[in-house]
């Protein structure tokens, strides 16, 4: 755990309830590596040979591998994925491991997917980048000091409540950074959204947004708030937020860790800049994957 | 099979999912097979080791045998299901559990196609009553005589019972539902939700109150469904437990052992005894921060803050604590038909032994804090009553069933993996109120640091990766019954030919439990619904899938 005294963790003796610091320091220092798993997926092209298995066996069918072998196309959208790790368990050729890196959201839909190998065609999308600097040092200037976030959830199964929830306790404290949770839309400037958007929660959605004032964010919480996640294509599900409302910014995760929240929610005001581009992770860019 | 039931676990014909050690004969499985026998052979008897006993019921005697069984035996209605064959036939099952030791008792009715249904269970069986609506709803099952006929998770209108093959996305148009009206001078009422204030779960809550007094509280529910049941269709058992997790979250670990039990005893896959051990260990892990996080909302909800703080500390411990061992915070994604996704990590045995104690020794603390307090005893004591005869009734499960007077805990009336190997000691109280409640968990926790530790000293960080499973046969129906942090998780599987998943039935313990709330506010004052509702802790999610 890091504290504000890097290199000790402390151990509130007896456990007792008056205990010593234990609050982190992410995202203004380093995240603790303590226990941290590592279940983010990374591929790497050189080693594929393109047998498919990882698509087999992923459960949100976030990889697609077109053709095999050596030539073949190999996607894969961290907006489906739920980092089960179960895509680098089957990798015969170890073209895919896991790696621990968690600061994934994204301004874009499109960033959270990689493609690599023949007929790689990066996903293109217009970018008017003199009003996304606007937008952006608009939505510091308002919100960057505090920020009152609804959490509204949209059919979520609960485990990124845990999630979110966590941000308030004392390891991650997010109230340190400004950042508090409000019991009415008519006090947030942000709406978190978790879950896939469910039919019998859209309205709710709907008004909650709406009850909401101007100017506002929207944070997608979740591979369901991304893409409906496990319950993608249900009859029940409109596969995540962005159908029903406008998104600031997409944090991945099933769930996302409490680090990753407050990763994507400091992304979300311009603090910090994004570091997944067209689904290349940083440690992939950085050479320097970890296991 | 069928055929005239003999005591005690007859060698199967079907080996079941892992041995089941020799038991003495306990009264309650006396009483069960005296039961069962008295059927034969007019009813074809199912005796399969390690499984209820199973009677295929004509559709005319579903009721009269129904409530012979609740007379003869006091088992509980543990749950209640449909499923759908291609010929349009519907079958019906109920499942029967005893406390302390028993086996259960699976009853199944046939009911053809254009049929005119079945006599409803209730008003004789009240925890009925929610299975019946879902029934109706989702797949067109009329129960006659019933008086509640309202919908109960959908909100919008179908072209027809969902759950049935072939049927289109809900219409724009919403469902008729009315809420129960109280009427008279100075009764008002309070609408709550669906989105509430906390970070927590939708769900609508109309409460009638006189004064600060709470006459009467209706719950609509349904607001987080996404056909989960239906989303199990088609896929293979190893894709199905991320489903199994999602059902709720904060229970993720359980919910997948419930699935893979099923699926294990359906498909004849054994587990060894040291990935059964690393379950247990995940298990007691995600029991520890769950209610750890019940205490947290208690102690925060009267007040309490550094209560609350100290609860919570130690609830992220416990996350950190799975994630030490398994990877993953909430425990997803760690395990796998026959076993583990992957081994435990087997370096952290240190770090995991410092963390249970820590946990440990923290909660002892932290109880008496919370209840050397007058502040905080005032709040708990008398608030939120749910009586033993209330209890039994709704057929409650869990802590809340515990707090409430009544014994039961699966782990140790039907045990399963590693509980075979360890005597639970089961937590009680009788009042039935949030200090019963908040009491009964403290020694939950407590007991799942014990737990935890000796699956540990058993070797539970010392598991292989599952080698393939070897299933005994390609299709078959399967059980599992798991011990929630909320109580009794139950899931059914139906596997076919194919391998695939032909229809999965689940039971979150909340479906159970949700009632108990609308008794528990009953002549409480407003301000008191948060402390019933964090002590009872039901999930949205779990019930509405
Ligand atoms: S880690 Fe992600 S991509 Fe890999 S199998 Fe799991 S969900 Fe699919
Ligand atoms: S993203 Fe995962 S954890 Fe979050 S609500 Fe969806 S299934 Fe649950």
């Amino acid at each position: 755990m890091s504290t504000h005294d890097p290199g000790s963790r402390p151990d509130a003796p007896a456990g007792g309830p008056f205990g010593t610091l234990v609050t982190g320091t992410y995202p203004e220092g380093p995240a603790d590596p303590v226990g941290r798993g590592a279940r983010t997926p990374l591929h790497q092209s050189p080693r594929c040979e393109g047998t498919g298995e990882c698509a087999l066996a992923c459960p949100t069918q976030a990889i697609e591998v077109t053709g095999r072998g050596k030539g073949a196309t190999f996607q894969l959208d961290y907006g489906r994925c739920v980092f089960c790790r179960a895509c680098v368990d089957v990798c015969p050729t170890g073209a895919l491991i896991a790696s621990a890196d968690f600061e994934l959201s994204v301004r874009r839909r499109e960033d959270l997917v990689v493609r690599h190998g023949a007929g790689r065609a990066p996903p293109t999308y217009p970018v008017d980048q003199r009003k996304e600097a606007e937008t952006q040092a608009r939505i510091q200037r308002l919100f960057g000091g505090s920020l009152a976030i609804r959490e509204v959830d949209a059919g979520s199964c609960n485990g990124c409540e845990v999630e979110v929830s966590a941000l308030t306790w004392p390891r991650f404290d997010s109230e340190r950074l400004g950042i508090h949770f409000v019991a009415s839309p008519r006090h947030a400037d942000a709406l978190l959204v978790t879950g896939p958007v469910n039919v019998n929660m859209r309205l709710a959605l709907e008004k909650t947004f709406r009850a909401t004032p101007s100017p506002k964010i929207v944070l997608a919480v979740g591979a369901c708030g991304i893409s409906g996640g496990p319950f993608r294509d249900s009859a029940e599900v409109r596969n995540g937020v962005a159908p029903t409302l406008p998104v600031t910014v997409f944090i991945p995760g099933c769930p996302p860790r409490p680090e990753a929240l407050l990763y994507g929610i400091w992304l979300a005001l311009g603090k910090l800049e994004q570091r997944v581009v067209q689904g290349e992770l940083p440690t992939a860019a950085s050479g320097t994957p970890k296991r | 099979m069928s055929g005239i039931p003999m005591e005690g676990d007859v060698p199967a014909t079907i080996a079941p999912s892992a041995p089941v050690p020799p038991s003495a004969p306990s009264p309650g499985r006396k009483e069960e097979f005296d039961w069962v026998g008295s059927f034969a052979p007019s009813i074809p008897i199912g005796d399969d080791a390690g499984r209820p006993w199973r009677l295929e019921l004509p559709s005319e005697r579903w009721k009269e045998v129904t409530l012979t069984l609740d007379r003869a035996l006091h088992h509980r209605l543990a749950s209640f299901w449909a499923e759908h064959w291609t010929d349009g036939a519907s079958r019906l099952h109920t499942l029967w559990m005893g406390d302390a030791s028993c086996r259960g008792i699976h009853l199944i009715t046939v009911l053809p196609a254009g049929n005119a249904g079945v006599p409803s269970l209730l008003p004789e069986i009240p925890a009925a009553l929610y299975f019946e609506r879902e029934m109706r709803e989702m797949y067109g099952v009329e129960f006659l005589g019933a008086a509640d006929r309202r919908p109960l998770l959908l909100h919008y209108q179908h072209s027809g019972p969902p759950m049935r093959p072939g049927t289109s996305p809900p219409r724009d148009a919403r469902a008729p539902f009315a809420f129960p009206i109280t009427e008279g001078e100075g009764i008002y009422e309070i609408p709550v939700g669906p989105v509430h204030a906390g970070i927590i779960e939708p769900g609508h809550f109309r409460f009638q109150v006189v004064g600060e007094q709470i006459l009467n509280l209706e719950v609509r529910l349904g607001y987080t469904h996404k056909a989960t049941e239906k989303r199990f269709e088609g896929r293979s058992p190893s894709l199905g437990v991320l489903l199994a997790e999602s059902v709720s979250g904060d229970s993720s670990v359980a919910g997948a052992v419930a699935f893979l039990e099923a699926v294990e005893q359906a498909l004849g896959i054994e587990v060894s005894r040291s990935a059964q051990l690393s379950r247990g260990l995940l298990l007691e892990l995600e029991r520890m921060a769950f209610l750890l996080g019940d205490v947290a909302g208690i102690a925060l909800d009267v007040g309490y803050a550094a209560g609350a703080a100290q609860a919570n500390f130690l609830r992220e411990r416990s996350y950190e604590g799975l994630e030490m061992v398994g990877g993953s915070r909430l425990g997803r994604g760690t395990l796998a038909p026959g076993g583990l996704a992957r081994p435990l990590a087997s370096d952290m045995g240190t770090p995991l032994a410092e963390t249970l104690a820590l946990v440990a020794r923290g909660n002892e603390e932290l109880l008496e804090h919370l209840l050397s307090r007058p502040s905080v005893v005032d709040r708990l004591r008398g608030t939120g009553e749910v009586r033993t005869d209330v209890a039994r009734a709704l057929a409650l499960v869990g802590p809340a069933a515990r707090a409430s007077g009544l014994d039961r805990d699966v782990r140790r009336d039907r045990p399963y993996g590693a509980y075979r190997e360890v005597a639970v000691r089961v937590a009680g109280e009788r009042a039935g109120d949030v200090e019963a409640r908040l009491k009964v968990k403290v020694a939950e926790i407590a007991e799942a640091c014990r737990l935890a530790s000796e699956f540990q000293r058993a070797g539970a960080l010392d598991s292989a990766k599952a080698p393939p499973p070897l299933p005994a046969r390609s299709a078959g129906d399967g059980l599992g019954v798991v011990e929630a942090p909320r109580g009794e998780f139950l899931i059914w599987v139906s596997v076919g030919e194919e391998g695939t998943l032909r229809r999965v039935h689940v039971r979150d313990p909340s479906y159970l439990n949700w009632p108990a709330i609308e008794y528990a506010v009953k002549g409480n004052i407003v301000p008191d619904f948060p402390l019933c509702n964090k002590s009872l802790n039901l999930s949205y999610s779990g019930f509405d899938r």
